[in-house]
């Protein structure tokens, strides 16, 4: 048994099962050297890459020099685009690509100014940079001594050469140069089995030493036991050129040798040629080197070796232009990016009716769609056949199974059971049957008598396939994503919940110690119950949504000594945004005052401690709410949403204040150490919000210089106005519960005056606030747009206060009967859970459908027309805004009897 | 400027459906000419009437289907499908007989299961089966070959039989040595009547040849066909070897062991339609396996078949009814017998 | 009489006896979670649209193996609605929703006019909508499975539905489906 290296040595050849025998067609083109074409006016330079591992390194306008890389990027399997020649990049826009589709793909269209002038190029010398064509004065050039490079030196000259594989698939060559196993064997393909094309052949016989020296590059990366260039035997001129180069050439005697292969389509596919010279089997979906054998195209050496010895990169390539269509048929040297038609104007391309241009050759080749498409890296042949040269495809005729298809075919397959299965795109059948393992050579098609296209067949499964692969694997990733995203709402609910748990346990513990006053709090409250249902009407206006602003205000009045630090600049902004609103605070303050004073007989420590939580809860929702995602960080418009970020939480730190503060103030003496404790912290996240909220302030005149800032500010504040909506329905709800509360400790009605101040207030400032936004924009370059959106932002509110409005009553409902609960109970802290409750309630928006509940049918009903009105009323949302806070109101009072 | 566009390859063998049938009926010609020689011009005039009603019938049917007629007559499978009924009847059945069993595999088992290439069953076959059951007398009724009974019958004298039935009689069963049971059938009762191979074989029927008088000349001229086709590479090797392989070994081992109850090998391979069947009705691609290897076994399938019936079954020769149980089972041989594809040596 | 008793007592064995072996096999052999709803939920396209009334896919494959219509998943399109019935064993009904979602689109936000309101990230069904309050949000589009719920929220109307085009990668490779470009004004070649 001799080793496969014995074999190699010998030449012993495998054979593959399958190919056929096409005619050959290469005398057309084969007959003259590779002549070069003139400088045309435009080149199309297609940018795949840029977008993903690239970008682009000019723009349009641009004057570029022959041999500039044109786009920069980073990547591993990073290839630059270079000029073809010196000029000016006239567009970078979408053209229709070289591909059988010829979807249009994002191209650079150079227009060449004659001059044809190189840039410098890296590690060449200058004449080679200087001569227009360094390929073809070969030896006479100085060379960069190989030996003297590093490998990872030449690797990325090769790779900045942008150098692909030429014999059509166009893989960066860098990568199958570096790869992560050994190589034993390197395989040359100059095969070129294709009918009709002829360009390796000619490279071969006029570049033989160059080939070999970039075979000799090669030897030095990867350092192969041997080194084969296989050649097919009806082409003796070019394995004879090959040979006598590889005699003349350095590379150790007994390790690389010339193998004629016989003739046969495809030999010259990279597996068949691994079959034929080695005997093995690349794994189907595996690569050639994990068999330590890399296969490369003659023409790709011949560009390594250019673009390592003089550091060109790789912009132009052997071309065959052949079919009995052009009358002077040939290979010819054509710059990467030349226009297809260019070409084959020059070769005196005479169209047919219906003429077919084929990118490639005729078995495997594509016909183009469109001829102003450029010359890509891996374009060998242009084919354009005369009608009685390669003719109409006859129709498609029943399959009769003769299994022609199966003898041909190079893989083994069974194409006739692939075309039934791809016709009836039963393509998982097909797939079953190895669909993956066609190489589309196309021999089946080619011996078919019934003329079935069936690699077209197989294209389409092929495809098909794919994206149904793709569509599996987005729909996979989609139900992973969901998910996680509903595990991420189940566990902040959770969250939220546990700690809701915590505070009432807390609530228990402190109760222990003050049971006293907990009886003495539950009887307080059952009298505040009668004095609420007395005082019906009024409390009821108070169950109006209180804005985070209100809360402010009455802040400020009541706990004007402690705390006003914090509460008096937002104060301060709503005076003097809107008067009318000052008016209005400084009444809620006044009756604020009032209330405060009168609330410090009865206050039970419970009750404070209830609130305190409440609110330190918000504010930690809130705060969680607000909290930016850290993808946002780079944007440069960060400081000032972090500022208008850190001006609502100095609302919600001052709404938290307020409660706290009136704990300060009235608290009974076992509670009054825990009330220190918070007024001391609260204050000092007063401080710091304070501050933000300066910064916010400061940054917020800036932003109106800049149009866009500007547009954003208008938008921060359009987004705080629904906020302060939304929170006014939240501390709507949390406030009547702190109401049925107060009541119930102090059995003081007033409570209820400064809870209506607060509600009037509330609504008056978020008002001012929407107004405030609308006075920012007019300067603004944007302000119809910006406008427009605030229209559309109001009537959206506008029409969820509606929604909100009904929802309400149901979480007044719900409070009620929990503060009935209560009463009976004896226990303070259930009223706590009532407001939790109520808060859920309100969160739960998209609970829509429950609203019109059997209890508040009548409410409802009253509140329906209101709404509608409001929804009608979008011209002046403000109207509508007042009627929607009307109709709480009564919904509320509605409730309220009712009960 | 538009151009023209088309998947790949681009270019094409010229071969086409249409050629590949009339090789094949081409190649049968010469035992066409064999059998009329010894066994008159019934076998030509049946293949006159079984071409006419094929054509008819497929006209009619794809006219039906709304299909294009002429393209698909232009491909001459139902040629080839008549020319292999009329061959296979015995030359002087009634005209009815061809009529029926061609309309049946035209209409039945070819069109109505989807036209040419959409067959289950070789469509020859199954109307020579529904024929033999059908008409199990008529169809076993072979005119006797030349030199044996009286003067083969004439061309005129051949359509009366067929046609009319008139003369009948004078060409009808053995006695007058006109029309006779075929070797296979005579040996097959001189068999089972206790008398040994060899006895039997001594019959004028086999003339000496211990094949069958005039027999023989018609299976070699079918195997010269068969080898022209090969040479042309319309069929492949696969299924005919298979075929004549397997029938060779197995009347090989029964020969030896019972040369008196078995007929040699030879006798197995050159009576009947060994040969007719081994490159023109099991080698119809359509309802054969597919793969190389499926074919071979697609083929030996048959040749076993054509063994076991014709040594242990109720008929004399069997070849139809192996065709049609191969038929049954080349789905079963594709879906088993895969060829290995490229890059999946030694996983799956 | 001993012979009904018989009887009855050895049918009344017979019952106890194949009770236990299907009290046995009911708990020996259990099926967690529902196979066939498994099934479905692998045809359905995983949008996780609503569109069908339900929310998110799994609820609707739940639905559909508890008897509800198959012809309610307009981004599962024709395709999807006749595997599912070919599972089911049910006769394919047309799509109760407009055919037009059959092509395949992605979100895409006009990043000047967002806001930052934040609406449509909490609309996303799989998240694929980064950014956070006032900062503009812009949609993943690889993740987007274009089931429109982002659309609806927006309160400046800046998220559009586009048409996934095709590239060079995705091409189908119908030849017979591109279009024939006449540049006739131009020079002939």
């Amino acid at each position: 048994m001799l080793t496969l290296l014995e074999q190699l040595d010998k030449g012993t050849l495998w054979k593959i099962p399958g190919g056929i025998h096409p005619p050959e067609m290469k005398s057309l083109s084969n007959a003259s050297s590779i002549a070069r074409l003139p400088l045309f006016d435009e080149y199309l330079l297609p940018l795949p890459q840029v977008g993903e591992q690239a970008s682009l390194a000019v723009s349009v306008g641009e004057q570029v020099l022959k041999g500039q890389s044109l786009t920069r990027g980073a990547g591993h399997s990073y290839l630059p685009v270079h000029a073809p020649t010196s000029g000016t990049v006239i567009a970078i826009e979408p053209r229709p690509s070289n591909h059988a589709s010829a979807l249009p793909v994002l191209t650079l269209v150079l227009k060449s100014d004659g001059k044809d002038d190189w840039c410098t190029l890296e590690g060449a010398n200058s004449d080679g940079a200087n001569t227009k064509s360094v390929s073809s004065e070969g030896v006479n050039a100085e060379k960069v001594d190989i030996a003297s490079l590093s490998r990872e030196l030449i690797l990325s000259r090769i790779q900045q050469a942008g150098i692909a594989g030429m014999g059509g698939a166009a893989f960066p060559s860098h990568i199958k140069l570096s790869p992560a196993s050994e190589i034993e064997l390197v395989i040359v393909n100059g095969v070129e089995c294709e009918p009709y094309i002829t360009a390796d052949d000619r490279l071969m016989r006029e570049h033989a030493d160059d080939i070999i020296a970039g075979l000799e590059i090669i030897h030095k990366l990867l350092a192969p036991k041997r080194l084969i260039i296989a050649i097919e035997d009806n082409k003796p001129a070019a394995a004879e050129a090959m040979g006598a180069a590889l005699n003349r050439s350095h590379l150790p005697a007994g390790t690389a040798r010339v193998t004629q292969i016989p003739t046969k389509y495809p030999s010259g596919g990279e597996k068949q040629l691994i079959q034929i010279i080695t005997g093995k089997e690349v794994p189907s979906g595996a690569i050639p080197a994990q068999l330590g054998i890399v296969v490369h195209n003659v023409g790709t050496l011949f560009a390594i070796r250019d673009a390592v010895v003089f550091g060109k990169p790789l912009i132009e390539r052997v071309v065959t232009v052949t079919g009995n269509t052009v009358s002077k048929p040939g290979n010819y040297w054509v710059p990467i990016g030349t226009r297809v038609t260019d070409v084959l104007t020059y070769c005196d391309f005479q169209s047919e009716p219906s003429q077919k241009i084929i990118m490639g050759g005729p078995m495997m080749g594509y016909a183009l769609p469109e001829s102003k498409v450029p010359i890509l890296k891996g374009s060998n042949c242009i084919l354009v056949p005369a009608s009685d040269e390669i003719g109409e495809m006859p129709a498609e005729k029943p399959c009769i199974r003769c299994g022609e298809c199966a003898v041909a075919c190079p893989a083994s397959l069974l194409p006739q059971q692939l075309f039934w299965h791809a016709k009836a795109e039963e393509y998982d059948k097909a797939e079953s049957y190895n669909l993956k393992d066609c190489i589309e050579c196309g021999c089946c098609s080619y011996v078919c008598p019934s003329d079935i296209p069936l690699v077209e067949y197989y294209r389409v499964a092929k495809a098909a396939i794919r994206h149904d692969a793709e569509e599996k694997r987005k729909a996979e990733r989609a139900k992973v994503r969901f998910e996680a995203r509903i595990a991420r709402l189940e566990e902040e609910k959770n969250a939220r919940e546990a700690k809701a748990r915590e505070a009432a346990e807390k609530r228990k513990a402190s109760m222990v110690g003050n049971e006293k006053d907990a009886i003495a709090a539950a009887l307080a409250r059952v009298q505040a119950k009668k004095a609420a249902k007395d005082d019906g009407a009024v409390s009821g206006v108070a169950a109006d949504g209180a804005g985070a602003g209100a809360s402010v205000g009455l802040s400020a009045a009541v706990s004007a000594g402690v705390n006003n630090t914090a509460a008096t600049p937002a104060d301060a902004a709503t005076t003097a945004a809107d008067p009318k609103a000052g008016v209005a605070a400084a009444i809620a303050r006044a009756k604020a005052k009032k209330a405060a004073a009168q609330a410090e007989a009865g206050e039970s420590s419970a009750q404070d401690q209830a609130s305190t939580d409440m609110a330190a809860e918000r504010s930690t929702e809130a705060r969680a709410d607000v909290n930016p995602e850290p993808s946002a960080a780079q944007d440069p418009k960060k400081a000032a949403i972090a500022a208008a970020v850190a001006r609502a939480k100095a609302k919600k730190a001052a709404a938290q204040g307020l409660s706290s503060a009136s704990d300060a103030q009235t608290s009974d003496a076992p509670a009054i150490d825990q009330a220190i404790e918070t007024g001391a912290e609260d204050s000092a996240s007063n401080n710091s919000d304070e501050n933000n909220a300066n910064a916010a302030a400061t940054v917020t005149p800036e932003g109106k210089e800049d149009p866009k800032k500007a547009a954003i500010a208008a938008a921060v504040a359009r987004a705080k106005a629904k906020k302060a909506a939304k929170a006014a329905q939240n501390d709507g709800v949390d406030a009547p519960a702190a109401d049925t509360q107060d009541n119930a400790d102090a059995a003081e009605k007033n409570v209820t005056d400064i809870a209506e101040s607060a509600g009037t207030d509330g609504a008056e400032s978020a008002g001012t606030d929407a107004k405030a936004s609308e006075t920012l924009t007019p300067a603004d370059a944007k302000k119809a747009a910006v406008a427009a959106a605030v229209a559309k932002a109001k009537a959206k509110k506008a029409a969820q206060a509606q929604a909100q409005a009904s929802n309400l009553q149901q979480a007044e409902d719900n409070e009620h009967s929990s503060s009935q609960r209560d009463a009976q109970l004896a226990q303070s802290d259930n009223a706590a859970e009532a407001a939790d409750v109520s808060e859920i309630a309100d969160i739960d928006v998209s609970n829509v459908s429950n609203v019109p509940d059997a209890a508040d049918g009548a409410v409802a009903e009253n509140a329906a027309p209101q709404a509608d009105q409001a929804q009608d009323a979008e011209q002046d949302s403000k109207k509508a805004r007042i009627a929607t806070a009307v109709a709480k109101a009564k919904a509320k009072k509605a409730a309220r009897e009712q009960e | 400027m538009a151009f023209r566009i088309s998947s790949s390859p681009h270019v094409r063998k010229d071969t086409a459906t249409q050629a590949v049938m009339q090789k094949v009926i081409l190649a049968a010609l010469p035992g066409l000419a064999v059998q009329c020689y010894f066994f008159g011009w019934g076998s030509f005039i049946q293949v006159l009437l079984a071409i006419a009603v094929a054509l008819g019938a497929e006209a009619a049917v794809l006219k039906l289907r709304g299909r294009t007629i002429k393209e698909t007559l232009n491909d001459q499978s139902a040629i080839l499908t008549a020319l292999l009924i009329g061959v296979a009847l015995p030359p002087l059945a009634p005209w009815y007989l061809v009529v029926i069993g061609t309309i049946f595999a035209i209409v039945i088992v070819k069109q109505l299961y989807g036209g040419l290439g959409q067959n289950l069953f070789n469509p020859a076959m199954a109307a020579y089966v529904l024929l033999l059951v059908s008409f199990p007398v008529l169809m076993t009724t072979w005119a006797a070959p030349l030199g044996l009974g009286a003067d083969n019958a004439g061309f005129v004298d051949a359509l009366k039989v067929i046609f009319s039935g008139v003369g009948a009689p004078a060409f009808a069963l053995g006695i007058d040595g006109v029309s006779m049971a075929t070797p296979l059938d005579t040996l097959k009762t001189d068999l089972s009547m206790g008398l040994t191979a060899t006895e039997s074989l001594q019959k004028p029927i086999f003339g000496g040849s211990s094949t069958g008088e005039g027999w023989v000349w018609v299976n070699l001229a079918y195997l010269a066909g068969g080898i022209y086709l090969l040479a042309s590479k319309t069929i492949r090797w696969h299924i005919s070897t298979g075929l004549l392989g397997a029938l060779f070994v197995c009347s090989l081992v029964g020969f030896a062991l019972s040369p008196d109850t078995h007929a040699s090998p030879l006798f197995n391979l050159f009576s009947g339609a060994t040969m007719l069947a081994a490159f023109f009705i099991a080698t119809d691609p359509v309802t054969a396996a597919t793969s190389r290897r499926g074919r071979l076994l697609f083929g030996a399938l048959i040749g076993v078949l054509i063994y076991v019936i014709r040594t242990f079954g109720g008929y004399p020769d069997g070849v139809a009814f192996a065709v049609l149980l191969a038929n049954l089972c080349a789905p079963l041989i594709d879906y088993y017998i895969k060829p290995r594809a490229y890059g999946h040596r030694g996983h799956s | 009489m001993s012979g009904i008793m018989i009887a009855v007592i050895l049918l009344g064995l017979l019952a106890l006896v194949f009770g236990a072996i299907l009290g046995f096999a009911a708990v020996k052999f259990k099926v967690e979670g529902n196979p066939l709803a498994d099934q479905v939920e692998a045809l359905l396209p995983q949008t996780q649209c609503g569109q069908c009334g339900y929310p998110g896919c799994r609820p609707y494959a739940e639905a559909i193996v508890g008897g509800d219509k198959v012809n309610k998943c307009p981004p599962g399109g024709v395709a999807t609605m006749e595997k599912i019935a070919e599972l089911m064993g049910v006769e394919p009904e047309p799509l109760s929703a407009t055919t037009e979602q059959q092509v395949k689109k992605v979100a895409y936000i006009r990043e000047d006019e967002c806001i930052g309101c934040t609406k449509c990230i909490q609309a996303c069904p799989v998240d694929a909508i980064v950014g956070a309050g006032k900062l503009m949000h812009t949609v993943i589009a690889q993740d987007c499975t274009g089931c429109d719920l982002c659309v609806e929220p927006c309160p400046v109307d800046c998220i559009d539905m586009i048409p996934v085009t095709q590239d060079l990668r995705s091409w189908n490779w119908k030849l017979s489906a591109i279009p024939v470009t006449q540049l006739e004004e131009e020079k002939p070649c």
